[in-house]
């Protein structure tokens, strides 16, 4: 039983990194209704650049974490302006292969700046973990659990309570009435590029900093995490990617746990799976799914 | 000399994992689990030759058909997803395979040695044509016979009603169900073709490449297998074959000279073609141009 809440609370911590990947799948999706596959690899590009500076000029931990999130930004907006702005809004399928290409661009892009495959990730601080009745909690996870809270905060109040947040909902509601509404749809879709880079550049901060190592396969492993989450939330809904992020790190605690090692990802797997077939829409988003079936139906 | 027929072979494989993922596209389905299925074609081919010793023939068709099977079983669940959906589903699917190709361990002793599947040190004994002495001719010669058999039967399906029918329901699945054609039964089919095909590739594969691992078969062998028809259009078998020969053979290989950077070159083209030209190099468009310029007229 003790295990059994030690693996969902630990679920919980790593799960709220994932929330922060889907977050940025999900607004991108909401706005344009596509699915940007190098989300991860603009990530990995950031960090990359962090590490760059820490493994030749040891600068500390905070340049990193700026220079990542600095690099990720500029990584995510070189992908929305090769693969979405250019390419025609009905053409969502060129969309997807040409960032995926772009995946593979960045990726080479960062094992060029450095060419060893693992490197050491500077850790936030040296934290301690301490203990709450028969509970162990480590310091750093705590830490990403808060930064991911901190950041869904200041999201939620970006997205509900600011002029941009509003025309950010009113473009992926309909972006044609948006752009009658004097709403510059170009605009807003580069700052949402930019938004969920950032997002996405703190989630690939705190991640690396909890493992303190960073690998070439990080970035497709990001996509891939966010992906899974944003499928089990719903696609385009900020709470389902935050519920499916929570909910796919304690499943991997738990397989991991009782299961083995090799079942985690097959276990991840196997969930989507499920879950799109019993449940296209994911936990929250059936609406947005009835909607899309409409839309999508000859992509 | 070895080298260009090594390109062919790998020229002529990757043809018949493009034509899978354009059978699904005619239906209107992409699929990005076309790696999946190679990579069952890939493993159970080898394992049956290499484990239970059978000749090629048999082995190719046996791997071939369970990859079918495979692709009969997703077809029915993925039926209810569309679009990205799908590609995720399918993703799911292929990586799926692929982990559970990771954990494979299956190791029969062969004189004084072991041999089958060895989970992260991959299958590395599938040596059936050096062990029978064929040459990289022969070799050629009959990964090519595979592939033309293949395009003749899609291209003579695509001028048959069953080419119509598929096409039907690619362009309106509303409007292909009130003609009376069973939705249902034309994805699974569909779905079950391509994976029969791209099971043909995969025992190819693992056969002509001698050694095959987990990480052959990642997304993005899914990936190449969907941009093929993406690129060379839907119009006709021969546009995934030129995108095939401009991919492997002239990107691939011709920007070698450029080493570690040919990725980053590779990806601006793929790119820029995406831009040019969203529905294909050989879109309705140019096809009619270039019937008309050889002199074959053209349908309107």
């Amino acid at each position: 039983m003790i295990d059994f809440v030690q693996n969902t609370v630990d679920g919980i911590m790593f799960g709220s990194s994932y929330a922060l990947l889907a977050i940025g799948f999900t607004i991108v999706f909401g706005v344009l209704r596509r699915i940007n596959l190098a989300f991860g690899a603009s990530i990995m590009l950031g960090a990359y650049a962090g590490t760059w500076l820490h493994v030749h000029y040891q600068v500390n931990v905070l340049v990193v974490a700026l220079t990542t999130l600095v690099c990720t930004v500029l990584a995510g907006i070189y992908v929305e302006r090769l693969c979405f702005r250019a390419i025609r809004r009905d053409a969502a399928l060129a969309s997807m292969v040409s960032s995926f290409v772009i995946w593979m661009q960045l990726e080479e892009a960062a094992v060029h700046l450095l060419p060893e495959r693992t490197y050491a990730f500077p850790s936030f601080f040296v934290a301690g973990s301490f203990e709450l009745g028969p509970f162990l909690f480590r310091g750093e996870q705590t830490t990403m659990l808060v930064l991911a809270a901190l950041m869904v905060g200041a999201l939620h109040l970006l997205l509900r309570h600011t002029r941009f947040g509003l025309a950010l909902r009113a473009v992926s509601e309909s972006p044609r009435a948006a752009a009658y509404m004097g709403i510059d749809t170009a605009w807003v879709m580069l700052c949402a590029f930019a938004l969920v880079s950032l997002v996405g550049g703190v989630a690939g901060f705190a991640i690396l900093a909890t493992d303190e190592q960073i690998t070439p396969f990080f970035g497709l492993w990001a996509t891939f995490k966010g992906l899974i989450a944003m499928m089990l939330g719903g696609m385009g809904s900020l709470p389902g990617a935050v519920l499916g992020g929570l909910l796919l790190g304690v499943i991997e605690a738990h397989a991991q746990w009782y299961l083995g090692n090799e079942y985690k990802d097959l276990s991840a797997y196997l969930l989507l799976f499920a879950m799109l077939v019993l449940r296209p829409g994911g936990i929250l988003g059936q609406r947005i799914h009835g909607r899309e079936a409409l839309a999508f139906r000859r992509v | 000399m070895s080298y260009y027929l090594g390109l062919l072979q790998l020229i002529g494989v990757h043809t018949l994992l493009g034509l899978s993922a354009y059978v699904l596209m005619l239906t209107g389905q992409l699929s990005l689990g076309q790696a999946g299925f190679f990579a069952i074609g890939a493993y159970s081919a080898g394992i049956l030759t290499v484990i239970f010793e059978l000749p090629i023939l048999p082995a190719l068709l046996a791997g071939a058909l369970i990859a079918a099977f495979f692709a009969f079983l997703v077809g029915f669940p993925a039926l209810r997803v569309k679009g990205l959906m799908l590609v995720v589903a399918t993703i799911a699917f292929s990586e799926f395979v692929r982990l559970f190709f990771f954990n494979l361990s299956w190791r029969v002793p062969r004189g004084d040695i072991h041999v089958g599947p060895d989970s992260t040190n991959g299958f590395r004994e599938i040596r059936y044509f050096v062990a029978n002495g064929w040459s990289a001719w022969e070799i050629t010669t009959f990964v090519w016979i595979f592939v033309i058999l293949v395009m003749a039967a899609l291209w003579w399906m695509d001028r048959s009603r069953a080419g119509a029918v598929l096409r039907a329901v690619g362009e309106d699945e509303l409007a292909a169900q009130s003609a009376g054609i069973n939705l249902t039964a034309v994805k699974v089919t569909a779905m079950t073709a391509g994976g029969f095909i791209a099971g043909i590739g995969g025992a190819l594969y693992a056969h002509t490449a001698t050694y095959v691992d987990h990480l052959t078969f990642t997304v993005l062998l899914a990936t190449f297998a969907i941009s093929y028809p993406i690129l060379g259009g839907l119009s006709s078998v021969f546009g995934t074959l030129v995108a095939v020969i401009f991919i492997q053979g002239v990107l691939v290989e011709g920007l070698r000279f450029l080493g570690d950077w040919r990725n980053i070159v590779f990806g601006l083209l793929i790119i820029a073609a995406m831009n040019l030209k969203p529905s294909g190099l050989f879109d309705a468009r140019t096809t009619l141009l270039l019937r008309r310029s050889v002199g074959l007229g053209g349908r309107e």
